[in-house]
C-alpha cells in the first residue's frame, strides 16, 4: 500500500541520544587513565561486566516479564566454557568467548522450550531448579571442570599478538557494553520491545496481535542468555580463576537484585542498579553475612514502593518537577473518513457450523451455524452468559471447539493458534480492554501491527534504514488511526491513563493497524456517553466501508439496529433468531428472552 | 541397582508431596505461589528441633512450630503479598516479594540456628534404624511417613469438599462472584497463609528426621515441592503425591545408577519432559475461562 503518513521529525531525541554515547565513549576512554589505582580498574570492569549480565537479564525479566533465577548459573556455563577452552584445550579467546555465547544460548534454549508454554512463575521456578543442577554438574563433572579447584590461569585476550592489559580489557568490555546497551535499546523501541511488554502484561493482547508467545519468549531467552554467556567470558578472563564458589544461587539473587533496583523493564536501570550497588561496596563487605537479609529487604522495600526502581523513582520525581507536556498536533480528530490508501479491502467470511463449546458441565455454545457475510456488519446479540463472547474467542483461536468447524473464507481455522488466525486478518478488541498500560496510546496501537513488520530483528537491532522507516510510518499510522477513532489528542498518553470508554476505542485502533479484514468487536459501547456511541457508530460504519466485515457484540440495540445488516440472537448457547435488525426485534420469542415472558409491571421495576 | 532406593525413593517423594500441597493450599484461594514455602518448611524443623531439644514432646513441638511458622505466614501475607496483589492483580510482582520474604528468613535463621544441621527425632513409636524387608533396607520411620502422607493428602481431599473448602474452591474460580456471595476473600486469604504455613512446618518436622534441619532444607524443598506440585498439576494434592512419589523414585534411581550429583539433574529432566508434553502436568485442571 501507498505511505501517506509522515513521521514528524524528532531530532531533538537523536541529538541528545548522541550525546549520552558520546559522554559514555568519553567516561570509558578516560576512566582507566583516571583510576590510577589496578584496584579501581578491576572493580570498574567487573561493574562493567556486571552490567552486561544485568542488562540481558533486564531484558528478559524486566521487559518480557520472565523472572529468571538462572542468570547466575549461565553466567558460570559462559565463563567456564571460556575458561576451559582457553586453558585446557589451548582456544584463543574471541573463539571461546563466540562459544559461550552459544552454548550459553544453547542451555537457555533447551529449558525456555517447556518453559514457556506455562505462565511467568513457572518459569522463575524452572530457571531456579535449572541453577541447581548446573551447580551440582560443575562438580559432578569434575574430569572437565576440575571440581571445587576450578580453572586455574586463565589468559587475558589477545589481538594480533599483543596481549590486552587490564586497561584494555575495560575498555573492551565497555564497548561491548555500549554496543549492547543501543541493541536492546533498538530492540525495545522496535515492535520487539512492544512485543515483550505484551508478553509481560497482558498475553491476550499478544496474541490477538499476531504475536507467536513461545517465538518471542525464546527470542527474549536465547539473546538475554547469549548476553550473559559473553559475560561469562569477560568474567573468567577478569579473575583468571574461576570456581563452583564463584556462582552460587546468590549470585542469580544478586542480579535480579541489581535490575529491581535501578528500574526493571526500564533501559537505564541495569545501569543505575549496577552503580548503585558498587557505590556502597564497603557497607556490603562489612555486611557480608546479612547480604541475603539486606537484598531481601530491599527487594520487599522496591515491590511495595517503588516497583519501578530508582530509574522509575528519579523519573516520575523530574515529571512532577518540571511536566513536560509533549503536545503533538491532534491528528484531524473529529473528521471521520475512509483512511487514505486503505479502501478496497475484501472482507472475510465468516462460516460456522455445528459449533460446540463446553466448560466442564456446562455447554457454552450448544450446535451452532452462523453464516456471517464478506464485508457486512453483524452483530450478535443475547442476554448475558448466552455465549456471545465465547463464540469470538473460538473465532479468534482463544478456545478450541469441542465440534465443528469455523471458516474464514475457505481456511477452516479450528485448533489454529491465536497468533496463526490474527495473521489471516483477524482483528478483535475486548470486553474488558487489554492495552499495555503502561505504553502509550500510539505504541499500543502499533502492536497491533506486529506482524506486518518487515524489517528483520538484525535491522532492528541496528537500526537500520528499513527499520527507521518502517518505525516512522508505523507510528504515523498508529496517530492516524488514533486520530481515526477520535483519540488524536492523546496520542501520547500512557493506555493506563485513559478512561475506560478511550481504551476501548484505543483497542480498535491497535485492531486496525493490523489491516484486518475481519473486525471482532466485544461490547465496544459499554460505558460510553450516547454522543460517543453516535461516534463509535459512525466509527464502525466507516470501518465497514473500507470493506472490513464486522462482527459486533453489543447489548446497545440501538446501536445495533443502526449499523448492522444482519443480527444473530443466542441464547443460552443456541441461535434463538436470526434476520435484520427490523424482523429480529420484533421476534416474540427475542422478545421474551429479553424482557422476561410477561411484560414489565410497575411492580416488577427495580428501584 | 539397589532396592534400597524404592523405600528411600517413595519416603523422600512423600515429603516433596507434602511441600506440594503446602503450594496448593495457599495456591488455590490466592493463585500466589509462595516462593518462600521451602523456608517456611525450614523454619518448622528448625522451630520444632529447638522446642523438642528444650524437653517438649514431638506433638507439642510440632503444635509450637506450626502456630509459629503459621503467624509467619501470616506477616507474609501483609506485608509481601497483600500490598502487591492488591495494587495489582495480574502483575507478577508477587513473585519477587514472596522470594524477598523467603530471603530474610532463610538469612535471618542462618543467624539464629547456625549452619550445622541439627538431628532431630521421629516421633514416638517410629525410628531412623534400619532394616531389612523384601531385600530393601528401610525404616520404620520411612514406612510411616510414606503411608501418613497419603492419609493426610486423603484428609485434605476430603475437606474441599466441605463447605468451607467450597469457597476454597470458588474463590480460586472467581474471586468477585465469590466476594458477591458473601465470601470474603481477604480473610480466606489470610487464613489460607496461616494455614498452609502451617502445613510447611509440619512438613519440616517430618523431613527432619531424615533430611535434618538447616537452612539447605529451603532451597532444595522449594524446588522439589514446586516440581511435585507442577508435575502433578497445580492445586491438585492427589496429583501432587503421586508425582512427589514418581520424582522421589526418579531422584533416588539416578542418585544410585549414575552418581549422586545426579539427583537434581534427574528430576529436573523429568520436570522438562512432563511439562513438554503437559504442561499443565499429568492431572492439570482443564483450561478456564480467562478472556
Amino acid at each position: 500500500m501507498s505511505e501517506p503518513f509522515v513521521a514528524a521529525p524528532r531530532q531533538s531525541v537523536r541529538a541528545s541520544g548522541w550525546l549520552t554515547v558520546a559522554a559514555a565513549v568519553g567516561l570509558v576512554l578516560v576512566f582507566p587513565i583516571v583510576a590510577h589505582s589496578d584496584y579501581r580498574l578491576y572493580l570498574g570492569t567487573q561493574v562493567a561486566i556486571y552490567l552486561l549480565v544485568a542488562m540481558g537479564l533486564n531484558l528478559l525479566s524486566g521487559y518480557a516479564g520472565q523472572p529468571s533465577l538462572c542468570h547466575g548459573a549461565l553466567l558460570a556455563v559462559g565463563g567456564y566454557v571460556t575458561a576451559l577452552a582457553t586453558t585446557d584445550h589451548g582456544w584463543s579467546f574471541w573463539p571461546a568467548a563466540l562459544a559461550s555465547m552459544g552454548l550459553t544460548a544453547a542451555a537457555g534454549a533447551l529449558i525456555a522450550l517447556p518453559a514457556f508454554r506455562v505462565s511467568a512463575w513457572y518459569f522463575a521456578l524452572i530457571t531456579l531448579a535449572f541453577a541447581d543442577v548446573v551447580g551440582g554438574m560443575l562438580v559432578e563433572w569434575g574430569g572437565l571442570t576440575h571440581s571445587f579447584d576450578g580453572v586455574v590461569g586463565i589468559p587475558m585476550p589477545s589481538l594480533l599478538g599483543h596481549t590486552l592489559s587490564a586497561g584494555e580489557l575495560f575498555w573492551l568490555v565497555s564497548a561491548v557494553d555500549i554496543a549492547c546497551f543501543l541493541m536492546i535499546a533498538n530492540l525495545i523501541r522496535g515492535r520487539f520491545g512492544r512485543g515483550f511488554v505484551a508478553l509481560r502484561d497482558n498475553e491476550h493482547a499478544a496474541r490477538a496481535s499476531g504475536i507467536s508467545l513461545i517465538g518471542l519468549k525464546m527470542f527474549a531467552f536465547v539473546v538475554s542468555a547469549a548476553i550473559t554467556g559473553l559475560a561469562g567470558a569477560f568474567y573468567a578472563v577478569q579473575k583468571t580463576v574461576i570456581t563452583p564458589d564463584d556462582f552460587t544461587p546468590d549470585v542469580s539473587i544478586f542480579f535480579l537484585v541489581v535490575v529491581v533496583l535501578g528500574g526493571s523493564g526500564r533501559l537505564w536501570g541495569p545501569l543505575i542498579g549496577t552503580l548503585a550497588f558498587f557505590v556502597v561496596p564497603e557497607l556490603l563487605t562489612s555486611l557480608q553475612s546479612w547480604r541475603l537479609l539486606i537484598y531481601g529487604i530491599v527487594l520487599l522495600a522496591l515491590m511495595l514502593f517503588a516497583p519501578h526502581g530508582l530509574e522509575g523513582t528519579l523519573r516520575s520525581g523530574w515529571r512532577k518537577l518540571i511536566r513536560p507536556r509533549d503536545a503533538l498536533p491532534a491528528t484531524a480528530p473529529q473528521a471521520i473518513a475512509a483512511p487514505v490508501g486503505e479502501a478496497g479491502r475484501n472482507g472475510m467470511a465468516v462460516t460456522i457450523t455445528g459449533l460446540v463449546k463446553r466448560f466442564g458441565g456446562v455447554t457454552a455454545l450448544d450446535n451452532i451455524d452462523l453464516q456471517i457475510e464478506a464485508g457486512s456488519v453483524h452483530a450478535i446479540v443475547g442476554p448475558n452468559g448466552s455465549g456471545k463472547t465465547t463464540m469470538l474467542n473460538m473465532i479468534c483461536g482463544f478456545f478450541k471447539p469441542d465440534e465443528g468447524s469455523i471458516r474464514l473464507d475457505a481456511t477452516d481455522v479450528v485448533g489454529r493458534a491465536t497468533a496463526r488466525i490474527a495473521r489471516l486478518g483477524v482483528g478483535r478488541t475486548f470486553q474488558t480492554p487489554k492495552l499495555l498500560p503502561e505504553l502509550t496510546a500510539t505504541a499500543n496501537a502499533m502492536l497491533g501491527a506486529y506482524a506486518a513488520e518487515r524489517a528483520s530483528t538484525v535491522e532492528v537491532a541496528i537500526w537500520a534504514p528499513r527499520a527507521a522507516r518502517e518505525h516512522a510510518s508505523l507510528s504515523a499510522r498508529a496517530r492516524y488511526f488514533l486520530g481515526f477513532v477520535g483519540l488524536g489528542d492523546r496520542v501520547n498518553e500512557p493506555a493506563g491513563e485513559l478512561p475506560h470508554g478511550q481504551q476501548r476505542l484505543a483497542e480498535i485502533a491497535r485492531a486496525l493497524m493490523g489491516q484486518p479484514r475481519l473486525l471482532l468487536l466485544d461490547e465496544p459501547a459499554a460505558g460510553l456517553s450516547l454522543s460517543e456511541i453516535d461516534r463509535l457508530g459512525a466509527l464502525i460504519r466507516s470501518i465497514a466501508g473500507l470493506g472490513v466485515t464486522v462482527v459486533i457484540v453489543e447489548h446497545h440495540l440501538d446501536l445495533v439496529a443502526d449499523i448492522c445488516r444482519r443480527v444473530s440472537v443466542l441464547d443460552r448457547g443456541r441461535v434463538l433468531a436470526e434476520g435484520t435488525p427490523d424482523d429480529v426485534f420484533r421476534d416474540p420469542a427475542v422478545v421474551s428472552a429479553y424482557m422476561g415472558v410477561r411484560p414489565l409491571t410497575d411492580a416488577q421495576v427495580p428501584a | 541397582m539397589d532396592l534400597d532406593i524404592i523405600p528411600s525413593g517413595l519416603a523422600a517423594g512423600s515429603l516433596y508431596a507434602l511441600v506440594a500441597v503446602g503450594f496448593n493450599i495457599l495456591y488455590r484461594p490466592t493463585n500466589v505461589f509462595n516462593f518462600a514455602q521451602g523456608d517456611l518448611v525450614m523454619l518448622g524443623a528448625m522451630t520444632g528441633a529447638s522446642g523438642m531439644a528444650a524437653g517438649l514432646p514431638w506433638f507439642a513441638a510440632l503444635l509450637g512450630a506450626a502456630a509459629l511458622v503459621g503467624l509467619i505466614g501470616l506477616a507474609e501475607n501483609v506485608v509481601a503479598v497483600a500490598p502487591v496483589v492488591r495494587r495489582s492483580s495480574v502483575s507478577h510482582a508477587w513473585i519477587i516479594s514472596t522470594l524477598a520474604y523467603s530471603l530474610i528468613i532463610d538469612n535471618l535463621v542462618g543467624h539464629v540456628w547456625g549452619p550445622d544441621p541439627i538431628r532431630v527425632d521421629p516421633p514416638w513409636p517410629f525410628s531412623v534404624t534400619s532394616f531389612m524387608v523384601g531385600g530393601m533396607r528401610t525404616s520404620s520411620y520411612q514406612l510411616g511417613l510414606i503411608v501418613l502422607t497419603g492419609v493426610m493428602i486423603l484428609a485434605i481431599e476430603q475437606f474441599y469438599r466441605t463447605r468451607a473448602g467450597k469457597a476454597v474452591r470458588a474463590v480460586a474460580e472467581d474471586r468477585d462472584a465469590a466476594l458477591l456471595r458473601g465470601i470474603d476473600p481477604d480473610a480466606l486469604s489470610r487464613w489460607s497463609f496461616f494455614l498452609g504455613a502451617g502445613f510447611a512446618a509440619m512438613t519440616g518436622l517430618l523431613a527432619a528426621p531424615t533430611m535434618y534441619a538447616s537452612t539447605q532444607l529451603g532451597p532444595s524443598l522449594l524446588v522439589k515441592g514446586f516440581e511435585a506440585a507442577a508435575v502433578g498439576g497445580i492445586g491438585n494434592n492427589r496429583g501432587a503425591l503421586i508425582a512427589g512419589w514418581i520424582l522421589g523414585l526418579a531422584e533416588a534411581f539416578g542418585g544410585s545408577v549414575l552418581s549422586p550429583g545426579y539427583q537434581a539433574a534427574s528430576t529436573f529432566v523429568l520436570l522438562l519432559v512432563i511439562l513438554l508434553i503437559q504442561p499443565r502436568g499429568l492431572f492439570g485442571a482443564p483450561e478456564m475461562r480467562s478472556v
